[in-house]
């Protein structure tokens, strides 16, 4: 897998739904359109609820996957 | 009313029909709408029958929402967070009514609505979503 190099980190570890969501709109509205924003989270609901945050917002979410039993999320900011 | 005339910002409106009888019904509403706002749609939340009750002054601090085990928040706290994320709050003017309320009761940001401005919206809607 290629290395995607993030811009900001963004450690939503032990919040749930919704605030994983809420932090990353927050978060993604602070930087650059094609900055890269690495969110990690260990709400389980997290990897559904990125996908269809980034299908509404349309920022995209160019990698979802699992790392030392968190889940890590990279999203690139699109408009 | 909804504000926005962009055909890429999707609307939805929940209803909330329960009130401080029901304090394991009332967090969801705002719970959902705070997730809906945070994906950048327009988010509303029409409060009627009991509804009103969840957004009385000091009644945030006083419906607690249960959980097993304990440790349940309290309702202002899921209130707060809908609020932060610009959900916006209506009630219905009979359902104060009801209640003995007047807007002066009701805490700080909540709009009042009647029913032909609600059967408005919710025709405008692109999802009506009630409890």
């Amino acid at each position: 897998m290629d290395v995607i190099k993030e811009d900001q980190v963004l450690d939503c570890s032990g919040m749930l739904c919704p605030m994983p969501v809420v932090k990353t709109s927050k978060a993604i509205k602070t930087m650059e359109v094609g900055q890269v924003l690495k969110m990690v989270a260990t709400d389980p609901g997290a990897p559904p609820d990125m996908e269809a945050w980034s299908r509404q917002t349309g920022n995209e979410l160019l990698r979802s996957m699992q790392e030392d039993g968190k889940f890590v999320f990279f999203i690139r900011r699109t408009k | 009313m909804w504000k926005t005339n962009d055909p890429d910002v999707k609307k939805i409106l929940y209803v909330q029909t329960h009130g401080e009888k029901d304090p394991e019904r009332t967090a969801t509403p705002f719970f959902l709408a705070t997730a809906g706002a945070a994906m950048d749609n327009e988010v509303c939340i029409y409060f009627t029958m009991n509804g009103p009750q969840c957004l009385a002054k000091g009644n945030g601090e006083k419906i607690i929402i249960p959980r097993k085990g304990g440790n349940g928040k309290e309702l202002k706290y899921f209130i707060d967070q809908a609020l932060e994320m610009g959900v916006r709050l209506f009630v219905c003017q009979p359902s104060l009514d009801l209640h003995g309320y007047t807007m002066d009761d009701m805490i700080e940001g909540v709009e009042m609505i009647g029913g032909a401005a609600f059967n408005d919206m919710a025709v405008r809607a692109d999802a009506v979503i009630a409890f």
